[in-house]
Order: C-alpha cells, then sequence, then structure tokens
C-alpha cells in the first residue's frame, strides 16, 4: 500500500518534471543551406546529444537557399540560420539587419582541384588555364576571385567555365584543366574515380585552399539584429550549445557520424560500419576522459580513418572521409571566433567583383564574438 | 413614349455596347487594381520590404538595369533560347507527330518513351541536359524544346487524325497525290489545333528556357534572377520576373495574332 | 461510259474479327448516259456500293467494271457527291468549287474564270468569298454540285446527296442538277430514300433488299425529259412510285 502511494507520489513529480522540462523548451528552427548531409553533423550532435534540449530547445532543422535562410531570419521568420560571412556582407548592403554571431567552419572551404602531375605550386601558372565553376556566384566565385587576386591575377587571365555542380564528370573528361570545388567534398570524389582508372589520364589529385592563401570569414550562425537586442541570453545559449556540439563532432568523429545517420537518408551504413564507429566513438570517449590536446585529438582522427581503410571499402568510407575533411575546416583553438581581418578580406573580394553597389557599413556592425567563450575582442 | 420592354433591349444593348468597349481594357484594369494593392501592401509594411519591395523600387530597378543594359541583354538571351527551342521543338513535334499519327505502329513504340520522357518534370533532368549539351546556350534550346515538344506532338498527332473521313475520300476521288493531300487537306485540317498546341508550347518555352538558366549560369533572365537575389536585390528580381512573363505573353498574343489572321474561317460568321 | 456489275460482293470485320457481308453478291450494268437511282432500306449497302464504284472501297469478291476496266482505283472522269456537303471549312465557295481544278494543275486565273461563270448558275453569285460556315444547308450543297460540276465528269456517283435538305429545296436542287446535265449528259448512279425523288429523276429504279443488299427489282422509267416538277402528278409517275413502294414494302415486311 505504501509502496502504491510512494510510487504514485514519484510518478506524478515526474510528470511534473517532465512537463516543466517540456513548457522550458522553445521551438527553434536552425535554416540551413544545401540538403541534409554528414557536413551538417555538428547539429545532428547538437540534436541527439542533447545539447541543444539543456539549452532550452527543441531545434528542427531546414535546408533552403542561401538567400532564402538570410531573408527569412532578416524578416524574423527563423531566429537562427547558417550562412556564408559573404552572404552578411552582401544582404547588409541591401538594408537586411543580420548579425553574424559564430563562425563555424574556421577555414574557407572552396579550393581549387588540380591533376596532382600538373605543379601549381607558383599560382601564376594558372594563366590562360580553363577553370571549371559552379557559376559567377556564391562562396566558390568569391573564392576563385580571392585566389586570383592573392596571385595577382584576374579572371580575364584565365578561361573561366560555368560547369555547374558537376566538377568531378567534367573534370575527369578532361573538359577543365583545374576546377574550384568545395574542398572537403568533390576532390574525394575525383580521387576515387581517379583510383578506379575513371578520371582520364588523372591518378591523383592536389587542392590549392583560398585558406592557404587568405583568411576570408567563411560559415557561420546568424541571427537578426532585433532578436540579438531581444534576446542576448538565449543567442549566448544556443551559440554555447553549437559551440560544445561542434567540439563534440571534431573530438568524436566516430559519434558524429553515427548521429548524422538518423538525418542523412543516403549514408552509407552497414550493420559492420555501424559497430566498428560504435566501438570507435566509445574508446574515444575514454581517450577524451584523459583530456588530450588538439593535437593528440587530430593523430587519433587519423588513425581511426587508418583503421577503417583496413576494413572497409573505398565507396563505404567516402562520407565518413568527407566528414573527416570538413573537421579540419572547423578545427581551432576558439570555435566560433571570426576575425575582422578575414572580414575586410572578404569586403575587398566583394568590391574587386563589383557586387557591392551600396556602402557596406562599417563592418564590426555585421559579426560579433561576445558569445565566443575564452577569447575577449 | 416608348414601350417598357423596348427600353429594356435598349438598356441591354447599351449594357452590350459599355461591355464590348470594356472588354480590351479590362486586362489592363485588372493589372492597375493588382499594381495599387501590391502599392497599399508595401506602403502600410503588411509584408516586410526585404520580402515584398515597393513599386517605386521595383521601377527604379527597371529603370536602372534598362540604362546599363542589362535586361535587354538578358533579355534577349532568353527570347533567344526561346526561339530555338520553339523552332527545334515544334519542328520536331510536328514531323514525329505527323508520322505517328500516319502510322499507328509508330505510336505504340514511341508512345512508352515519349509519356515516360513527359511525364518526369523537366526541372528533374535539366541538369542532365546541361551535362550532355555543354553549359552554353545549346543546353538551354534543348531544355526548351524538350518542354515545347509535348504538346505540339499531342496536338499534331490529334489534328492530323481528326481530318475528316470525307474529306479524304473526296481528296481520293479527286486523285489528289501525297503532298496535295497533306497541303491541301491535312495541313489546313489540323492548322487550328496545331496552332493551339503552339500557344501552350510558347508559354513553355520561358519555362525551359529559365530551367536551363537556374541550372548552369552565365546569361539570361534566370540567371539574373539568381544572381541579383544572390545579391539580395529583390526588385531587380522582380524586374526579372515580370519581364519573363512580357516575352511569354508577347508571343502568346503573336500567336493568337497569327490564328486571328490566318484561320479567318474561325472567327464568327458574319451573318 | 457504260458500268457493269458481276457478282459484286463487300465484307467487313466488327471489332470482334468476325466477318459480315455487307453487300451484294449483285449483278446489273448500267448503260452509257443512263441515271440510275438506288432505292433500299437503311443500312443495305448503297453507299458501300457507292464507294466501290468511287474506287474508295476494295469490293471482296466480284468486280465492277467501267467500259470493261476493273475499278480498283479513283478513276478518271469519275466524280463523287457525299451525303453532306463534304467543304472545306477553311476555304471560300470559290476555292471548294475550284479546288478540283487546283488538285489538276490548273493555274489560278483560269480556274478561277471558270468557276465564276458557274456562280450564277448554282445560285451563289454573291457568296464566292464566303466561308461553309456561313452557308445555307441548301447553298452548300450547290457548292458541292458546283465541285462536282468543274470536274465535267462522265461518270457521277451521287449519295444521297440530298438527304438532308428540306422537301422543297431538295426538289429544287435535283431539278437544277437535271438542268445541269442536259448540257453535258452523264452516266449517273444516285443513291435516295425519297421514292419520288428517284422515280421522277431516274431512268431506272433499283431496289435492293436488306443488308446484305442484293438486287430485288429493276424498274424501267419511261416519262419523257426533261421532266417537270409537275409529272409528279401524271398516272405513270404514280404507277411507278407506287410500283416502288410496293417493292420496298414487301421487304419490310419479311
Amino acid at each position: 500500500m505504501l509502496i502504491r502511494f510512494l510510487l504514485r507520489i514519484a510518478a506524478m513529480f515526474w510528470l511534473g518534471l517532465t512537463a516543466y522540462a517540456q513548457a522550458e523548451k522553445v521551438d527553434e528552427r536552425i535554416l540551413l543551406t544545401f540538403i541534409p548531409n554528414v557536413q551538417f553533423a555538428p547539429f545532428y550532435v547538437g540534436i541527439e546529444s542533447g545539447y541543444f534540449a539543456d539549452a532550452g530547445f527543441n531545434v528542427s532543422l531546414e535546408h533552403l537557399q542561401e538567400p532564402e535562410v538570410l531573408d527569412l531570419v532578416a524578416v524574423g521568420q527563423a531566429n537562427y540560420g547558417i550562412v556564408s560571412g559573404e552572404q552578411v556582407i552582401l544582404a547588409r548592403s541591401r538594408g537586411r539587419d543580420v548579425v553574424y554571431v559564430f563562425e563555424w567552419f574556421q577555414q574557407y572551404p572552396v579550393g581549387l582541384v588540380h591533376n596532382r602531375a600538373l605543379d601549381l605550386s607558383d599560382l601564376d601558372d594558372l594563366r590562360r588555364m580553363t577553370i571549371g565553376i559552379p557559376g559567377r556566384f556564391g562562396a566558390s566565385y568569391s573564392g576563385l576571385t580571392t585566389l586570383l587576386g592573392s596571385a595577382g591575377l584576374s579572371e580575364d587571365d584565365i578561361n573561366l567555365r560555368e560547369i555547374g555542380f558537376n566538377a568531378p564528370e567534367v573534370f575527369c573528361l578532361g573538359a577543365v584543366d583545374a576546377a574550384i570545388v568545395y574542398v572537403n567534398n568533390e576532390p574525394l570524389q575525383i580521387q576515387h574515380l581517379a583510383s578506379k582508372g575513371d578520371c582520364g589520364a588523372v591518378s591523383a589529385v592536389d587542392v590549392v585552399t583560398v585558406s592557404s592563401q587568405v583568411d576570408l570569414v567563411s560559415n557561420g550562425l546568424i541571427v537578426s539584429g532585433a532578436y540579438l537586442e531581444d534576446a542576448p541570453d538565449a543567442v549566448e545559449r544556443m551559440t554555447r550549445s553549437l559551440g560544445d556540439a561542434l567540439r563534440t563532432a571534431i573530438n568524436n568523429p566516430a559519434y558524429a557520424y553515427l548521429a548524422s545517420l538518423k538525418h542523412v537518408d543516403s549514408l552509407p551504413a552497414d550493420e559492420s560500419l555501424v559497430s566498428a564507429l560504435e566501438a570507435a566513438a566509445d574508446g574515444q570517449v575514454e581517450f577524451l576522459a584523459s583530456d588530450p590536446d588538439r593535437d593528440a585529438i587530430a593523430k587519433s582522427r587519423q588513425q581511426l580513418e587508418a583503421d577503417l581503410t583496413e576494413r572497409f571499402d573505398g565507396a563505404m568510407l567516402t562520407q565518413f572521409r568527407v566528414l573527416l575533411n570538413t573537421i579540419e575546416l572547423w578545427d581551432a583553438e576558439y570555435l566560433g571566433y571570426s576575425d575582422l581581418a578575414s572580414w575586410k578580406a572578404m569586403r575587398d573580394t566583394l568590391e574587386s567583383l563589383g557586387y557591392l553597389e551600396n556602402e557596406a557599413g562599417d563592418l564590426r556592425d555585421a559579426f560579433t564574438n561576445q558569445f565566443i567563450a575564452g577569447r575577449d575582442e | 413614349m416608348r414601350k417598357k420592354s423596348h427600353d429594356n433591349t435598349e438598356n441591354r444593348k447599351d449594357a452590350a455596347r459599355v461591355a464590348a468597349a470594356l472588354c480590351p481594357v479590362s486586362p489592363l484594369l485588372t493589372v492597375g487594381c493588382l499594381l495599387l494593392a501590391w502599392q497599399w501592401i508595401s506602403a502600410r509594411e503588411f509584408i516586410s520590404h526585404i520580402l515584398v519591395p515597393p513599386p517605386a523600387e521595383v521601377y527604379q530597378a527597371f529603370i536602372d538595369s534598362l540604362a546599363d543594359g542589362a535586361l535587354v541583354k538578358h533579355a534577349s538571351v532568353t527570347l533567344e533560347e526561346m526561339l530555338y527551342g520553339l523552332l527545334l521543338g515544334v519542328g520536331v513535334g510536328l514531323l514525329i507527330g505527323y508520322a505517328i499519327a500516319k502510322a499507328p505502329l509508330l505510336e505504340s513504340i514511341l508512345s512508352p518513351i515519349i509519356v515516360a520522357f513527359q511525364s518526369t518534370p523537366i526541372v528533374a533532368y535539366a541538369p542532365l541536359l546541361v551535362i550532355w549539351f555543354g553549359s552554353g546556350i545549346a543546353s538551354k534550346i534543348v531544355t526548351t524544346a524538350v518542354i515545347v515538344f509535348f504538346p505540339t506532338l499531342v496536338n499534331t498527332i490529334v489534328g492530323i487524325r481528326s481530318v475528316s473521313p470525307n474529306l479524304r475520300d473526296l481528296m481520293r476521288s479527286l486523285k489528289a497525290g501525297r503532298w496535295q493531300m497533306f497541303r491541301h487537306l491535312e495541313a489546313p485540317s489540323a492548322l487550328p489545333v496545331i496552332l493551339a498546341g503552339l500557344k501552350t508550347s510558347t508559354t513553355l518555352a520561358v519555362i525551359g528556357a529559365v530551367v536551363g538558366e537556374f541550372v548552369s549560369q552565365g546569361s539570361g533572365l534566370g540567371y539574373l534572377v539568381t544572381s541579383a537575389r544572390n545579391l539580395y536585390n529583390t526588385p531587380l528580381v522582380v524586374v526579372a520576373v515580370l519581364t519573363m512573363t512580357a516575352i511569354s505573353l508577347s508571343l502568346y498574343g503573336l500567336v493568337a495574332y497569327v490564328e486571328w489572321r490566318f484561320l479567318v474561317w474561325r472567327r464568327r460568321p458574319s451573318l | 461510259m457504260k458500268l457493269s456489275l458481276r457478282e459484286l460482293s463487300v465484307s467487313f470485320r466488327d471489332p470482334d474479327g468476325r466477318a459480315f457481308s455487307a453487300l451484294g453478291p449483285i449483278s446489273f450494268e448500267v448503260a452509257a448516259q443512263q441515271f440510275v437511282c438506288l432505292v433500299g432500306p437503311t443500312g443495305c449497302g448503297k453507299s458501300t456500293l457507292i464507294r466501290v464504284l468511287a474506287g474508295l472501297l476494295p469490293a471482296t469478291s466480284g468486280s465492277a467494271r467501267c467500259d470493261g476496266e476493273l475499278i480498283s482505283r479513283p478513276m478518271d472522269q469519275f466524280a463523287i457527291m457525299f451525303q453532306d456537303a463534304n467543304l472545306m471549312p477553311w476555304r471560300t465557295v470559290l476555292d471548294n468549287i475550284a479546288l478540283p481544278l487546283e488538285i489538276d494543275g490548273v493555274p489560278r486565273a483560269s480556274r478561277y474564270e471558270t468557276v465564276r461563270a458557274l456562280l450564277p448558275q448554282l445560285h451563289l453569285g454573291n457568296f464566292e468569298a464566303s466561308y461553309p460556315a456561313e452557308l445555307s444547308g441548301g447553298m452548300a450543297q450547290r457548292v458541292a454540285l458546283g465541285r462536282v460540276i468543274v470536274q465535267a465528269p462522265r461518270v457521277l456517283l451521287l449519295d444521297e446527296p440530298f438527304g438532308a435538305l428540306d422537301a422543297l429545296t431538295r426538289e429544287k436542287l435535283s431539278l437544277d442538277l437535271l438542268r445541269l446535265r442536259q448540257r453535258n449528259v452523264q452516266t449517273i448512279i444516285m443513291v435516295t430514300h425519297d421514292i419520288s425523288e428517284a422515280v421522277l429523276l431516274a431512268d431506272r429504279v433499283l431496289v435492293m433488299s436488306r443488308r446484305p443488299g442484293t438486287l430485288v427489282e429493276d424498274i424501267a422509267v419511261e416519262l419523257p425529259r426533261p421532266r417537270r416538277s409537275h409529272m409528279i402528278y401524271l398516272p405513270e409517275f404514280l404507277r411507278l412510285a407506287k410500283r416502288v413502294r410496293e417493292s420496298i414494302e414487301t421487304l419490310n415486311s419479311l
């Protein structure tokens, strides 16, 4: 009798607690670009591991085109979005009041993929080459312009061909000498084709990254100016939980991949790979308990890749490799921090492209590092 | 004093006359009302200017894009793609349509392919067309041709098949040859249906061209939309979209005029 | 031109692929310049017979010949007139009548001249630029008649040409046809379901049986020519009309 009574009290208490917890959680949409993909692993980690929930958010993810993400955040139809820094500068020059609060990609993800046999240690050798690009827009075009500018070249010095998002096919057909790509993805696909002998005379590729030449501001979290003013504490919780999720994804890629499986349909995952990753994720948790430094963690990632390469074929691991490559673009000592210089470099690029008809305004209003832990502005 | 019933007929006639006079103007009235509503909505800021730019800004963007030649340049690229695409798609549609109408065997061979092709949205395989035909004007011409092909094909088949069998007998009894059969019977008989198909095709042509331009960029109104959108120049996006509408409506009007001019016999009997 | 039919029969296939007989076997001859009317119950194969003679439909067995030549395709100097006017709606009256000349390659000026000379006789003088949609049924049928006349045929096949018209118009058109024939006498085979019309126009009335149509009676009409509309009151006319009617009614009562 007493036990049943106590149980009932406990149940009521428990129900009340969960109801309280649920009432506390706010539904938030985070608008992303592209399509569900392993490259968004930090957001999947944030949802699956409860970082967002602990910060009081019930997060759902949506994928839109970059300008749509930005405008919906600007008009307050969503509070959070992920866009690249150039979009922030362009949109602010056209009257959108958005603020960049967390730099997700520390390195600009664009680069130039080329045949390894082609020595490109001097970028001046790009002169008169045929270079493929998705189109004269977006991060690819800004990246190319910056890359050329850093070598003292301009678009007129090369033969630029718009090829859509078909770089692997077009490059391997030999229609272009080099292609502007996202460094974490297409080079892997091209390398995969090349190792199968499906890429013409090319047997191996190299990438010249934009970030190796110039530090450009890259993808990050934006909010509207009004929201930032109204709810700075919410923004603080969101950036902190995203930072935690990002750090977890960087430190434990096997776990990040597993967390992505629920969100990305086409991710390769047969039982043996899943169990291997589960074991690796558990092992990594133990390893992390010993408080290793960033270099040690980076080495652990390389070791994991090497281990998996022995056991699984290339197609099965391609997406995991994309994740590992992308982690290299995220990793930094202070996650989320963006540098005024990288904003200026981006603005210069946009200006040289003639994209800034209106005044860009003070770049220091475009972003803030106020929520970045451990590093003061 | 007129009788009341007489009065009524007069009134009705007056009303009819007013309606007839309004007929050419009424589309303009609709457009005028829409413009007013647009101005009112943006003046009151029911919707953010970021999403719906006010008419004045759009007009300014129109003037600017005319002045720097961008609008004319992109519009003429799109128009060129549409015209070549129409030429190709309608041409092939007419030929295959005629062949199918005359040879039912050919229909049973080709129709699975054609129906499969048609029931797949163009947006889905436009990227493939760009890979196959390159990112230049050719892929957009092909995209346009593919989209205008089907209405032409169907209308050609329907048109040729609906040729009166009695008139066929008449032509045979006059010992008309194949060409005369085509020239004097099949072509004029199928023309109204084919022109109706062409009207549909012209409105679809702009979709084909713009979808192609969306997939691989460079020039054209579809490119102007994307690039203006990427630069957050919403007024220019609206200008580009309205220009597409204008081009599409003009071509439609042109075909309607051709119809009116050449199908004199289809106009209401003047008796 | 003389026509002769020998054991002519036509059969079709129904949608299930079964053959059914539509006409014959039927045999008769038509002397040159004779006017023969075919009467018989609906669906007895009269129109089928006309189509075989026009060379538009092959005989299943037996033969139809013209001056000894087998009819297997549209013959020279044959013209056919259909149940409805069968005009091309996109052509004006002038161009509809001129169609046979155009097919024959007659230059525009000369074919228009020919047709314009014909229009007054057809009572179409003011309608050369009209389209078929603007014409009454009688006018449309006169255009069709004009289209036959410009062919100057020696054999004329008429498939109930006035069937869709009211009685007065049809009588007027029949007599127009006879008047035009006086200038250029042709062999005529005409299908009709109007007994008076048959007796008034023809030299012979052939009565056909129900499907598959065969010849049941061959009635010679010995009324003087030119025929006039008042002849329908002559005792001889009435006797012949009665005979045709009885012949058909016997069939219907079977």
